[in-house]
């Protein structure tokens, strides 16, 4: 067989028997009452092949049901109905550390964890010392993991989950642990399974990492598998039309709709429609408005913020006294061009704003509305580049 | 089955996952696994006089009551083994089985460690009364196994009963006491016959069919020279059906795991 998993019409389904754990009263109650449950698909109707060898990315807003597939593939939950088949040893990743007892010792912990993953004792035995460097925790490995503190906790995980020389690892957002070093780490970790030709499966929110690993990614959007393709047009379609939509945390989206913002459009310096851009080329925003009537004197702005919320910059056509006009009714376009692109790599999220020239009336507002993605072009660090000229 | 062999290791670490959480942190540590039975046995032992009036063989208490010790920490543990274990049930694959398995198992290190000081103990007593063992003390492994099978069979039932109603833990809580007076822990056999016998015949034979009222009596039947196993059909069927009791939680175990992770 040339795939390692295979799904047919996969789908769970949860009743929903509000707060708190099933009580006796309750399940005579609703018995009697012929009470129908509430029901809530998880995710249905998947059929999905992947093949031996490849890496797959599961991307989608929260509570889409990606974690669920993940879970099922991992044989953790049950199908409600279809079926889910994997070939070979698989290893699961899905939190790192789980298992661990709180008043067990760090190495009596990976000896604990180890076995849960079915690594034999002796294996661990003799990669013990890998292990520790690994997870670079020398002075506390004798120490209750209750002491630990949370990154510490994840890396001892995630450093003998690794260990494991699994034919399948199903990974859910963890690579996304401990500091900047240590996340190189892992993903190194991540490339290792791939040049040994195994089969990953992962759940990321982390775009970048999805569209630079992964050889096919699959969109999951409120229980269905709405894509499958080429990571960068499957992340596409995740931001233009899932992420936008109240799917992303923060987005929000409010004004009195006299202008209304129809299409937004990011543009690269080739002209074409992406959603990432390298650190030093151009990005032009290319805002598509209709204009319910004729507007006098209208403000346009933006604001980038960071993935984790931090406010970057922010301006509009006043501060910038780019000429007043009046907006006639009917469809009108602006553009906005950061050139040179000073971000560095990350993710960053765009709001866009329409407002009066007083501030008092705020005609349309997409808060967060936007994401988009920048690439480094050179090896320097941090978030934004200082146009730098050395002399001497 | 062949999946449990293969992890063996897993069952292995979890066992001493169980014991070692269980004494980590106390200065006496794995010696509150006799302390605890000893001063049980000591406080019945003293009560029962105290209110039966009649001197109370306190070797037989001993005996009674450590082995009442071993059902009871099963039924305890196992009644949490899987609801407690959410993260472990929720995040990674393995045979659920083995949860109960384990803690059955490490209740039962527990007993036999029990077992070890209840023996010298008893032999002290016996000695100084002038007595000794008896060759009945042959039949122990073959008693502590149907008696650790049907404590499995407990923890399975329980253990997962407890993930789907909550309301399990709180039942078992009530009905351990009632399990206790109604088992020969702290009186012997001939103490309900006597009773029971004064009322009604049939409360006798319903009494023998509590597994543990066999198990126990064989038990003091293996310890004490003194002590008869009677020749009662009733007290042999109750010590037969937790053989196929314990198979039957185990199907039933087996149905209900599919949806462990949903109800955690």
């Amino acid at each position: 067989m040339k795939y390692a998993i295979e799904a047919e019409n996969l789908g769970k389904c949860y009743t929903l028997r509000g707060l708190g754990p099933q009580t006796l009263f309750g399940s005579i109650r609703r018995a009697v009452t012929r009470q129908t449950p509430q029901l809530f698909w998880a995710i249905r109707n998947a059929d999905f092949k992947i093949p031996k060898g490849s890496t797959i990315g599961v991307v989608g807003p929260n509570g889409a049901g990606k974690s669920s597939t993940l879970g099922l593939a991992a044989g953790t939950i049950t199908p409600t109905e279809g079926c889910i088949r994997a070939e070979g040893r698989i290893s699961s990743l899905l939190e790192l550390g789980a298992g661990f007892h709180p008043d067990l010792t760090g190495r009596e912990n990976v000896y604990l964890n180890a076995a849960l993953l079915g690594i034999p004792r002796e294996d661990i035995r003799k990669r013990f010392d890998a292990i520790l460097d690994f997870s670079g925790l020398h002075e506390f490995i004798d120490q209750p993991v209750k002491n630990y503190s949370s990154g510490m906790y994840v890396r001892l995980g995630f450093a003998v989950a690794t260990e494991v020389d699994p034919d399948i690892l199903l990974v859910d957002e963890v690579l996304a642990v401990g500091d900047i070093s240590f996340q190189l780490k892992c993903l190194d970790r991540i490339r290792q399974f791939q040049k040994k030709g195994k089969t990953l499966m992962f759940v990321s929110h982390a775009l970048q990492t999805v569209e630079e690993f992964c050889d096919e990614a699959f969109l999951i959007y409120k229980g269905d598998l709405v894509k499958k393709g080429p990571p960068p047009d499957v992340i596409l379609e995740m931001i233009r039309n899932y992420s936008g939509e109240g799917g992303t945390i923060y987005a929000q989206e409010f004004g009195t709709r006299e202008v209304e913002i129809t299409d937004v459009k990011f543009i690269n310096p080739r002209g074409e429609e992406a959603i990432r851009f390298d650190s030093g080329s151009s990005l032009t925003i290319q805002i598509d408005y209709e204009a319910h009537q004729e507007i006098e004197q209208p403000v346009f702005g933006y604001s980038l913020k960071t993935a984790n919320g931090m406010y970057l910059y922010g301006t509009n056509t006043q501060i910038e006294n780019a000429a007043e006009r009046t907006l006639p009714k009917g469809p009108g376009q602006q553009k906005i061009r950061l050139d040179p692109l000073l971000l560095r790599e990350g993710n960053y999220f765009l709001s866009l704003s329409i407002h009066s020239w007083d501030h008092v009336t705020q005609f349309h507002r997409r808060e967060d509305w936007y994401p988009f993605a920048v690439r480094n072009t050179n090896d320097a660090p941090g978030m934004v580049t200082l146009p730098t000229i050395f002399e001497g | 089955m062949r999946s449990l062999i293969a992890r063996r290791e897993l069952i292995q670490a979890l066992v001493s996952r169980e014991m070692k959480a269980r004494y980590k942190g106390s200065s006496l540590g794995v010696l509150w696994s006799v302390l605890t039975p000893l001063f049980m046995a000591g406080i019945y032992a003293f009560f029962f006089r105290l209110i039966s009036g009649r001197a109370a063989n306190t070797s037989s208490i001993i005996v009674g009551v450590f082995a009442w010790q071993f059902t009871a920490n099963s039924i305890q543990q196992g009644l949490g083994c899987v609801s407690n274990n959410g993260n472990l049930v929720k995040k990674v694959a393995f045979p659920r089985v083995i949860l109960p398995i384990s803690v059955t198992m490490a209740a039962g290190i527990d007993y036999l460690i029990s077992l070890g000081v209840q023996l010298g103990v008893v032999g002290v007593l016996l000695w100084r009364a002038g007595d000794f063992f008896t060759l009945h003390l042959v039949a122990l492994p073959l008693l502590f196994l149907l008696h650790a099978w049907f404590n499995l069979g407990l923890a399975m039932l329980l253990g997962s009963m407890n993930v789907y109603y909550r309301d399990t833990q709180h039942l078992v809580g009530v009905a351990l006491s009632a399990l206790f007076f109604m088992s020969p822990a702290m009186y012997d056999l001939s103490f309900v016959r006597t009773l029971a016998g004064d009322m009604n015949p049939w409360l006798m034979k319903l009494y023998s069919l509590n597994p543990l009222a066999g198990i126990f009596t064989a038990y003091r039947w293996a310890f004490l020279p003194g002590a008869q196993f009677p020749q009662d059909p009733w007290l042999l069927a109750g010590m037969a059906w937790p053989l196929l009791f314990t198979l039957l939680a185990g199907g039933i175990f087996r149905r209900a795991q599919r949806n462990f992770a949903d109800f955690i």
